[in-house]
């Protein structure tokens, strides 16, 4: 167990691509960490800095108290889950648990009963003698996962290890995880770019852009107040609304102590926080009208997607089915509160 | 595996049968003709044939040299493949480090395969000739008493190297397309669990290796045991006193230049025969230990 500390780590290839511009990050002893951006952004390579896979172009990266820039992957005391698991195919699932702790010399009880003892936790003791491709892809996950846990590093690093897998199976394996962790209580660092996967396993859920720190926080931190527009959009599903202020004011209507912020360029809405007009009462409210383009029922809640008289799409919630026609015009409105304001740049007002 | 049914009933039949029809020619035909012909007894003019049964067989068989020959063949097959197999493998370890360059000192590795036999041959003979030989002047300087004209063993190591090099291109390809397939993961996942060096490669790349290498040593046994008559023939012509006459060089030895084409008839029955044995134990035996993806 242990704390993972970035200073302004920088990674550039070839010598002009750069990947990753500057990321400062200070992780506590013990806490999930999910690094979240979309495809590009750096996310993987930020993982395999730390985990010693990729160089470090400048900057510094220390796991407890060590800096560990030159140490191999394996003096870096870490254990990594890897997307397509990378078990050793010629090995039994016994094999490819013992292997990385026969490499260090542990005594051959101690690597008898970590195994025993994380097969339990797994569940996964009736295939310890099966090779990795008699295994489903679940099955693979668990000695995956149980061939970082026996090795009891400082820190696990997950490389997005749930994509492989069925979304059911996704579901139940993202709980495991996030039991397994809790009850270890080893440092955590999880990439992923299923922003849902983020939300529910983090303590800290960390935006990556563009290979830069968009905003760091718990996820109800990023939900609530997302510091820019990027990470608005980014957290929540279907994501936030943003609604152009130079093009959009015909198509819309609300009060000028909403909308009157100097530098105000931008506002968004999260389709959960709209309604059709006439189901909130009072208080000062945005309005418009919206033309129902399509409207997908996902169970116990539809969204619709509209658009607004000036050709802007505006997504938006009502609870259980919905009895709207494609086509049809409706009036819908959100409290002020629920309200997010962003300047040009992006950034929150 | 997937079936795929062509909707044309003729045109698979027409699609496979240049193969066929090579293989009817050149096979299976020639191969006929050495069964019938081994149980053939020609008189030494070549006038008049008559049916022997197996006696032809059991001359052979029963023969000091024949026996002699078979033993040069196992010692001359392994010790190519080995060193084949060996040297393309070190190799292709190495070039798969290579960073800059990597096409050009592949192209380089891979230009003797395309040498014939013979030349190849002729270039080790002339590099190790004893008369002229650069290498073999310098040997001799250095008090190595170098002979391959008049030590069977000497002639034996330079068949096997001049053998060997040749095959190392082909075996060194191959190889460094199975390093290629080794999904990059299972090469970090080793670097996080410590292996490293010669374990990881012993432990997790040769391991990964086994269908491809498996592949090899049927390759280069099949090699070892009939692509290097031309090699033999122009380097030591099977001497000396038949220290490298390996089976397919006997073969021709006794059928085209003693012509005695019932008992060299014979020998290719036998040396078939052999060579499909060989071939099926390795499939039946060393393929078991083989894990495939």
């Amino acid at each position: 167990m242990a704390t993972i500390t970035l200073k302004d780590v920088h990674k550039t290839y070839h010598g002009d691509i750069a990947a990753i511009r500057g990321v400062s990050l200070a992780i506590a002893d013990g806490e999930f960490i999910v690094l979240v951006g979309p495809s590009g952004c750096g996310k993987s390579t930020l993982l395999r800095m730390i985990a010693g896979l990729e160089s470090i172009t400048s900057g510094e990266i220390s796991i407890g108290d060590r800096v560990v820039n030159g140490l191999e992957p394996s003096e870096r005391d870490i254990a990594m889950v890897f997307q397509n698991y990378a078990l050793y195919p010629h090995m039994t699932v016994r094999q490819n648990l013992s292997y990385g702790l026969k490499n260090r010399n542990t005594p051959k009880e101690e690597i008898e009963r970590r195994i025993a003892k994380a097969a339990k936790s797994l569940e996964i003791e009736p295939f310890l003698d099966r090779k990795p491709r008699q295994l489903s892809g679940g099955q693979r996950q668990r000695v995956a996962m149980g061939r970082a846990i026996v090795r009891e590093p400082a820190a696990f690093l997950f490389d997005e290890p749930l994509s492989n897998l069925d979304a059911k199976l996704r579901v139940q394996m993202r709980v495991e995880i996030k039991r397994l962790q809790r009850a270890l209580g080893t440092t955590s660092v999880y990439v992923t770019h299923d922003q849902l996967e983020a939300m529910t396993l983090a303590d800290r859920l960390v935006v990556l852009n563009g290979g830069r720190i968009e905003q760091v926080g718990t996820p109800i931190e990023l939900y609530e107040n997302p510091a820019t527009a990027f990470v608005a959009t980014f957290i929540g599903s279907p994501s936030m609304n943003l609604l152009d202020l130079n093009t959009g004011n015909a198509a819309w209507s609300a009060p000028a102590a909403l909308v009157g912020k100097p530098g105000l360029a931008t506002i968004g809405i999260r389709p959960e926080d709209i309604t059709l007009a006439g189901d909130t009462d009072g208080g000062e409210r945005f309005r418009a009208r919206v033309r129902v383009g399509a409207v997908e029922l996902v169970g116990a809640e539809s969204y619709v997607h509209g658009t607004l008289a000036n050709g802007e799409p505006l997504v938006f919630r009502v609870a259980g089915r919905s009895r709207m026609m494609i086509d049809e015009e409706v009036e819908v409105a959100a409290v002020a509160g629920s309200l997010h304001w962003f300047d040009a740049a992006g950034r929150r007002l | 595996m997937q079936r795929v049914v062509f909707p044309n009933k003729i045109l698979p039949y027409l699609l496979v049968a240049p193969q066929i029809v090579l293989t009817i020619v050149f096979f299976f035909w020639p191969a006929s003709q050495a069964l019938y012909q081994s149980v053939i007894r020609e008189d030494p003019f070549g006038l008049k044939s008559g049916f022997v049964g197996f006696a032809n067989f059991s001359a052979v068989l029963s023969e000091a040299n024949y026996l002699n020959s078979l033993k040069v063949t196992v010692i001359f097959s392994v010790l190519t493949a080995l060193l084949a197999m060996g040297v393309a493998l070190l190799l292709a370890t190495a070039a798969d480090r290579v960073v800059r360059g990597k096409t050009f000192y592949r192209t380089l590795l891979i230009w003797p395969y395309a040498v014939a036999p013979a030349v190849a041959g002729m270039l080790w003979l002339f590099m190790f000739n004893p008369a002229m030989g650069t290498f073999a002047y310098m040997l001799r300087r250095n008090g190595f008493h170098w002979d391959p004209l008049l030590n069977g063993n000497h002639a034996m190591i330079l068949i096997v190297v001049a053998a060997a090099w040749k095959q190392i291109s082909y075996n060194f390809l191959f190889f460094v397309a199975g390093l290629q397939a080794i999904p990059k993961s299972l090469i970090e996942a080793a670097a996080i669990d410590g292996a490293r060096g010669t374990r990881r490669f012993w432990t997790i790349i040769f391991p990964l290796l086994a269908p491809t290498t498996f592949f090899l040593l049927v390759v280069n046994t099949v090699y070892a045991f009939f692509d290097t008559f031309g090699i033999i023939h122009s380097v030591t012509g099977g001497g000396p006193a038949r220290a490298t006459e390996t089976l397919v060089y006997k073969v021709y030895n006794d059928g085209f230049v003693n012509l005695n084409l019932g008992s060299s008839a014979a020998q290719s029955v036998i040396l078939m025969a052999i060579v499909i044995g060989l071939t099926a134990f390795q499939f039946r035996f060393v393929e078991k230990r083989v894990h495939y993806g």
